[in-house]
């Protein structure tokens, strides 16, 4: 009887250690660059693949938003398995240059790059660099607001129309980087208390607060809002695929993002990851958006600005302080400010 | 009985002397890098690379050789198992944690006994394999001093599945607990645990006497209270209908309780946005005919509560239909005979027979609603729920794992409290009427009042359950659902082309490679889903052990933790040495299967609650060792319930998607990651497309597992029923 | 291929087996012969049943040894003891057929399957059910699973063959033919076979001896004339054929009789029945239903004069409820043909035979 029993039991072990070895398995990605992707995924796909071909090293790309990149990097500080993180918002790309998850590299590009760029490399101390621009703006319903005979909004000031009453989407800043730079950038324009006087009085015509920062625009294209805010390029997506939306940017100002792209401190593969850094800086390297159908700004002054892409030169911008507003203490008290006087008044 | 003993000790021995100790997938070491192969055991690499807190290990696994070697039936054979077993285990996890790869994990150790000079990686092979031939040692002598009647399976399958839940449940949760009371400078401070726990805004009441939002865990409890209520109440008119009606159509009653168990998050949401959204297509319709003005009401709490409705009614319903099913209808005779009217009899006897299966079903509702993640994100709007503020707590701009925690804390209180009210409620009460006698009783039929009521609920419900999958089905075909409605492949194609290039058949499709990632983790996960759950089931229903009740409830703890919880905790527990899995498909595939096993674990209780234990006895008298006697006596009755957990595990694999969100890797993509993306992108076509997809192909599975697991010996078992039910009262 | 018989003697010695607080069976000691069938014996929860599954090894006990063979099987798993148990439920296994049901123990044994199967045929063939080895169990009728429960805990040949209360699930009339069959087997195969009953008419029936349990404790070990002739207590004489149990004192014991003073008269008892070390005083005479005789006339001799409050008729015998000046009596009389009508008032006789004295 215990023959049959050592047989069992030795099957049983047996995949035991069969399931160890499946969970110690080398996995593919030991040979593989690891980037986490902070832009839409037709973009991920796009850049790895032309890296690739560039380079012959493979990547591996895997979608993040930035609040789970950001969320992910700290969970693995310790022990890093990420090599780049490339695109979304320049904000946490600070944050984590500041929680020094990510270490300085200069770049061969820096010459041609756009100033905003090289502000981005200088305030997070070398460990961030800008690769793209998106302005901070409104997305409408062209067909709604023809039928309601409502002139679209050019200004900020426009949001708190009457005819919008209940029609306006943004997100919720302590969810969305979106958001919290729409709210930095109108504390810049309207000073602190002028800037939470007018989130008061646009509180009233806000129908909700999202969690996602695109959300508005794609609530925007399928007509269950009339306006959003947004970052411009999100709501131009919309608008090549063939929803009846445009956009416009606030005539008082307006705030942007700077997409960037940062070495993780600790990467074992480090050459690979400057290889990436490098072309993601490069014209070819910043002509991928283009190609797939992105309309940011690129940084490299020589990589060729799609024709969709808003015309910066048309869009006034602020100065945006991106290392005050960036730091952890100063988001903090802005956003429980935020909580305390707009969020809980009854939305 | 010795063999085995012999077995584990020389397996511990292997695996300290003869194979790499750590592992070669993880982080590598500056300082001495363990060599490849033998010489990377922790034999020579203690002795060669200055590993020295590897050494002592001989001790015990002398003591294993020394048990042994005793003559057979020596009083010190299973007290040196024990001791030499536990006293390995013990030094191999307490250095693994307290060494790290960079010397003294913990500053007080590095002061205690002076800095190391170097550390070290994960464990690999070699420290698996001792530890499990430890942990099998000491299971082996606590057998052979008598415990669990002497049975080493039985032990060993106590200490492997506690072990397993210590590792993938408990210290992983415990990471990210102790992490609410992070002071911010990386310690442990009580203060700001309170601080975190007693925020206003989790508990202001508010919303009660002026127009602000109340504390979000008002908000989950009366959305969760309201979920129970609703959902118990339809589950109760279906079980109703299907069992005490004429109602013909029961093989549709049955695929509407499969339907939203195999539908990936977001798409219910996503139809009810279409159907009743301010452009939706009821609302224009109603617009148009009735001049209702189009409204958002369906963002907040109406919205949500809809589609939690329509996802969790099934469940109350799988509940529900046992209860009424196990009524005996003699009792109910018998109190027509006492002269009860057809009302009476219903409201004395049938009902009172239904409350714990109403309080299980409310009970269910109550905790998916809270735990539920997918639809408050989508339609939440303003109505702020704990497991989208937790979520947004590790990911939002605010970026507050410790509030994330302190939330987390709230919601499995919430979870705990509900479960010890009901045990209250129910107290030790047993209503169960399914005894081995023969009820030869024809149910009597339903007061006509209530019988309407059911259908009048029932019905109506159904009816809108299948229009909205109807419209999902037809979104995937249509060009621009909503604004465009020609219908086209286009989508299809996007997501699953195939192409023929030179070297044969190209998957030019976008989805390929999250399908193939998603089956490929499905596919392995169910199965040790199943496997686990139904060996702990085992352990429940058939063995007697101390401390069996706590052992219960912790089992079921991950059920009660929200994904994201767990999703971030995992990172947190398994990034670094002693135990290295984050970016492998095996930290994925453990996820799944810790999480998802409460639920194999229910299934299996329920169904071994109905084989006699006299079978297993039978079989243990004529000679069959416990393991056979699972295999060949309770395995084969327990084709229903493995089934089931089957079944619910390769759905829930596919399915999940606030846990696995933090844990897909670039290599291992998953499919619900990928179609929330494309959601995020308004790319609906495609989200819908391959959701259907995934509708489909689940379906085809679960058709699948029970052609090849369930239903074997079915032309000769159809008769079994009653044979199973023949316990003695 | 035939079933051969490998008998062997069971020994408890000082066994005991503890629940928590609760003690199930305490400081039990017996041995049975190898060959033999004893019966335990005793009320609900006197501890019968966990005694036999120690024995089979589905318990173990808490202290104490068991010997199965001389061989100390007491840390034993049930699996690694040559004993096989005939269950209350039958236990056969719904998904298997009755073949493969009495096959299993030889096939997970590790027989050869062509072996296991002709043994198995064999098996069935002595309880008499061969031709049935294809069907399920659940097309059979209970008496005829409960043969198939035999056949297959009979194929291996245990050294001890345990029945945990097999004849309770079947009706009267089978039951009386299922227990002579039972016994009949054991006889022709030589088995030592270890029986557990409430039902102690069943107990005289089929046992060589009879160990009776009360309260976790052996109340008295015997054979069944033993038993019922000369019960040790109170409890063993009215569990065993019932007893009418009657407050005496014995008086005096010389010349191989007994005195024993009941109300007013002196009964004599055989002294070889009354237990040696009993001290003259107050004792309990146990007087057996059918050892009351009723008799018409009033008030002549030594008897009891009683009343009869019920009387029923029940085709063979007669039963009486008769109240009197030693309690409320119960007695059993043959004679149908001219019952005493309720009502009436007799006198009552104690028979030589089926008068016992046990201690207060």
């Amino acid at each position: 009887m215990s023959g049959v029993v050592t047989g069992w039991t030795g099957r049983f072990g047996a995949g035991l250690v069969a399931l160890v070895a499946l969970a110690a398995s080398p996995a593919s990605a030991q040979e593989r660059l690891t980037v986490l992707c902070g832009v839409q995924e037709e973009w991920c796909k796009a850049i790895a693949v032309a890296f690739e071909k560039k380079s012959g090293i493979p990547v591996a790309m895997s979608r993040k938003s930035a609040g789970e990149a950001l969320a992910q990097l700290r969970a693995e500080a310790a022990n890093p398995k990420t090599d780049v993180w490339w695109g979304g918002p320049g904000d946490p790309h600070l944050q984590a240059a500041e929680e020094g998850l990510t270490q300085p590299q200069d770049s061969q590009y820096a010459k041609d790059l756009q100033p905003w760029a090289l502000s981005q490399h200088r305030q997070s101390k070398g460990r961030s660099v800008g690769i793209y621009a998106g302005a901070l703006g409104f997305v409408y319903n062209v067909e709604m607001l023809a039928k309601r005979k409502i002139e679209p909004p050019k200004c900020w000031a426009d949001l708190l129309r009457p005819e919008f009453k209940d029609e306006v989407q943004i997100a919720n800043p302590n969810a969305s980087g979106t958001a919290y730079t729409a709210l930095a950038t109108l504390v810049q324009i309207f000073g602190e208390d002028g800037a939470f006087e007018y989130l008061k009085k646009l509180n009233d015509n806000v129908n909700q607060y999202t969690k996602s920062g695109s959300a508005p625009a794609s609530a925007v294209s399928r007509g269950e809002t009339l306006v959003g805010v947004i970052f411009t390029h999100d709501g131009i997506n919309q608008k090549v695929n063939g929803f009846p939306v445009d956009v416009s940017t606030p005539c008082e100002g307006t705030g942007y993002e700077i997409g960037s792209v940062s070495i993780i401190k600790g990467t074992r593969k480090l050459d690979a990851a400057k290889a990436f850094y490098e072309f993601a800086l490069s014209p070819e390297g910043q002509a991928t958006g283009a190609q797939a159908k992105q309309f940011q700004v690129p940084s490299n002054k020589k990589a060729p600005t799609p024709p969709e892409a808003p015309n910066f030169e048309d869009i006034r911008f602020i100065d945006y302080n991106f290392q005050k507003y960036g730091t952890a203490e100063e988001r903090k008290r802005l956003l429980s400010r935020w909580d305390s006087e707009i969020k809980s008044a009854g939305k | 009985m010795r063999h085995s003993s012999a077995l584990w000790v020389v397996l511990g021995w292997v695996g300290f002397a003869l194979l790499p100790w750590f592992s070669s997938a993880a982080t590598q070491l500056s300082v001495n890098p363990p060599g490849a192969g033998l010489a990377g055991s922790a034999l020579i690499d203690g002795l060669a690379n200055g590993r020295w807190w590897l050494l002592p290990l001989l001790a015990p696994l002398v003591a294993g050789v020394g048990a042994v070697a005793l003559p057979r039936h020596h009083s010190l054979h299973p007290w040196l198992l024990l001791v030499g077993g536990a006293a390995g285990l013990l030094w191999t996890v307490v250095q693994g944690f307290a060494i790290g790869l960079n010397g003294w994990n913990w500053p007080g150790l590095a002061a205690l006994f002076g800095p190391l000079p170097q550390g070290q990686g994960a464990f690999g092979l070699g420290a698996a394999l001792t530890m499990t031939a430890f942990l099998f040692q000491t299971t082996g002598g606590f057998a052979g001093l008598g415990c669990m009647k002497g049975d080493r399976f039985t032990a060993g399958a106590i200490g492997l599945v506690l072990l397993s839940i210590a590792l993938f449940v408990f210290l992983p949760v415990g990471f990210v607990l102790s992490s609410a009371g992070d002071s911010g400078a990386g310690g442990f401070s009580p203060l700001a645990l309170w601080t975190r726990l007693t925020a206003p805004d989790i508990w202001r009441l508010n919303c009660l006497y002026e127009n602000r939002s109340c504390g979000v865990v008002w908000n989950s409890v009366f959305l969760a209270t309201m979920t129970g209520l609703l959902t118990t109440l339809l589950g109760l008119a279906f079980a109703l209908v299907a069992v005490r009606t004429g109602f013909r159509a029961k093989g549709l009653l049955r695929m509407l309780t499969v339907l939203p168990i195999i539908t990936p998050p977001f798409v219910i949401s996503l139809a009810v946005i279409l159907l009743f959204g301010r452009t939706g297509t009821v609302t224009l319709a109603l617009a148009d005919w009735f001049g209702i003005p189009p409204s958002r009401w369906i963002y907040g709490l109406p919205g949500v509560l809809l589609t939690q409705t329509l996802a969790f009614t099934p469940i109350a319903f799988l509940v529900m239909i046992g209860v009424v099913q196990g009524i005996g209808p003699s009792l109910e005779e018998a109190a027509q005979t006492l002269r009860a009217s057809l009302w009476v009899t219903f409201r004395t006897v049938t009902w009172p027979m239904m409350r714990p299966g109403v309080a299980n079903a409310f009970l269910i509702g109550f905790i998916e609603s809270l735990a539920d993640f997918g639809n408050p994100l989508i339609l939440g709007g303003n109505y702020d729920v704990l497991s989208t503020k937790i979520y947004f707590a590790v990911v939002g701009a605010q970026n507050d794992p410790g509030r994330a925690a302190a939330l987390g804390i709230i919601l499995l209180g919430l979870c705990l409290g509900a479960f010890w009210l009901q045990r209250r409620w129910l107290g030790t009460k047993s209503y169960a009427t399914v005894s081995g006698k023969g009820d030869n009783g024809v149910p009597p039929a339903l007061p006509t009042g209530v019988r309407v009521a059911a259908f009048a609920t029932a019905l109506p419900w159904a009816v809108f359950t299948f229009i909205l999958y109807g419209m999902v089905l037809f979104g995937g075909f249509t060009e621009n659902w909503g604004r465009n409605n020609s219908l086209t492949l286009r989508h299809y194609r996007n997501a699953f082309d195939l192409t023929w290039g030179e070297h044969g058949l190209i998957w030019a499709g976008r989805a390929w490679d999250s399908l193939f990632t998603t089956i490929q983790v499905a596919g392995l996960s169910a199965p040790l889903t199943a496997a686990v759950g139904l060996m702990t089931a085992y352990l429940l229903v058939r063995q007697r052990f101390a401390g069996q009740s706590a052992f219960e409830f912790f089992t079921m703890l991950s059920f009660a933790i929200p994904g994201t919880v767990i999703g971030v905790s995992y990172i947190l527990a398994f990034n670094q040495p002693p135990v290295e899995l984050t970016g492998t498909m095996a930290i994925l595939i453990l996820c799944i299967v810790f999480r998802n096993m409460p639920v194999s674990i229910r299934a299996g209780v329920a169904a071994m609650s109905q084989i006699d234990r006299s079978l297993d006895e039978s079989s243990l008298t004529l000679g069959a060792g416990n393991l056979q006697t699972i295999r060949r006596v309770i395995l084969p009755l327990l084709r229903p319930a493995i089934v089931a957990s089957l079944v619910y595990s390769f759905v829930r694999a596919i399915t999940s998607i606030s846990a696995v969100i933090f844990l897909v890797s670039p290599e291992h993509e998953l499919a619900t990651a990928y179609i929330v993306g494309r959601v995020e992108q308004g790319d609906f076509g495609l989200a819908i497309a391959y959701s259907s997809a995934l509708i489909v192909l689940m379906g085809a599975v679960i058709a699948l597992i029970q052609l090849v697991v369930g239903e074997r010996r079915i032309g000769r078992r159809t008769t079994d029923r009653l044979a199973l039910q023949e316990k003695p009262v | 291929m035939s079933i051969a018989t490998n008998a062997s003697g069971v020994e408890f010695r000082n066994v005991t087996r503890r629940y928590g607080q609760a003690v199930a069976v305490n400081d039990v000691s017996f041995s049975i012969r190898a060959g033999d069938l004893v019966t335990l014996l005793g009320p609900s929860g006197c501890g019968k049943t966990t005694t036999l599954r120690m024995i089979a090894g589905l318990e173990m006990a808490s202290s104490g040894t068991i010997l199965i063979g001389g061989k100390d099987v007491t840390r034993l798993p049930a699996t690694d003891r040559n004993v096989t148990m005939v269950f209350q439920s039958y236990a056969l296994f719904p998904h298997m057929t009755v073949a493969e049901n009495v096959a299993y123990g030889l096939v997970v044994g590790g027989m050869r399957k062509t072996d296991a199967a002709e043994k198995a045929a064999a098996g069935l063939d002595l309880v008499g059910l061969s031709g049935y080895g294809q069907r399920l169990p659940s097309e059979l009728s209970g008496g005829q699973q409960q043969r198939v429960a035999v056949a297959r805990a009979l194929v291996l040949e245990p050294e001890v063959l345990l029945f945990d209360e097999p004849l309770s699930n079947l009706d009267a009339k089978l039951r009386r033919k299922m227990r002579d069959d039972i016994r009949d087997l054991q006889q022709t195969l030589g088995l030592t076979s270890v029986y557990v009953t409430h039902d102690q008419e069943e107990a005289l029936a089929v046992s060589d001896r009879i160990i009776v349990m009360n309260r976790s404790v052996i109340a008295q070990i015997g054979s069944p004339t033993d038993l019922y002739r000369r019960p040790r207590d109170r409890f063993v004489a009215d569990f065993i054929g019932g007893a009418n149990l009657i407050e005496a004192e014995l008086i005096g014991r010389g010349d191989g009789v007994a005195a024993v003073r009941v109300g007013h008269a002196v009964l004599p008892v055989p002294d070889a029945d009354v237990a040696a070390d009993l001290p003259l005083g107050g004792v309990l005479l146990a007087v057996r239903p059918n050892a009351i005789r009723l008799r018409a006339e009033v008030g002549t001799g030594n008897g009891v004069p009683v009343t009869v409050r019920k009387a029923t008729y029940l085709g063979s015998h007669m039963e009486y409820g008769l109240t009197s000046a030693l309690g409320d009596l119960f007695a059993i009389d043959t004679n149908v043909v001219n019952p005493v009508p309720a009502g009436t008032t007799v006198t009552a006789r104690f028979a030589d035979d089926g008068v016992m004295v046990v201690p207060r």
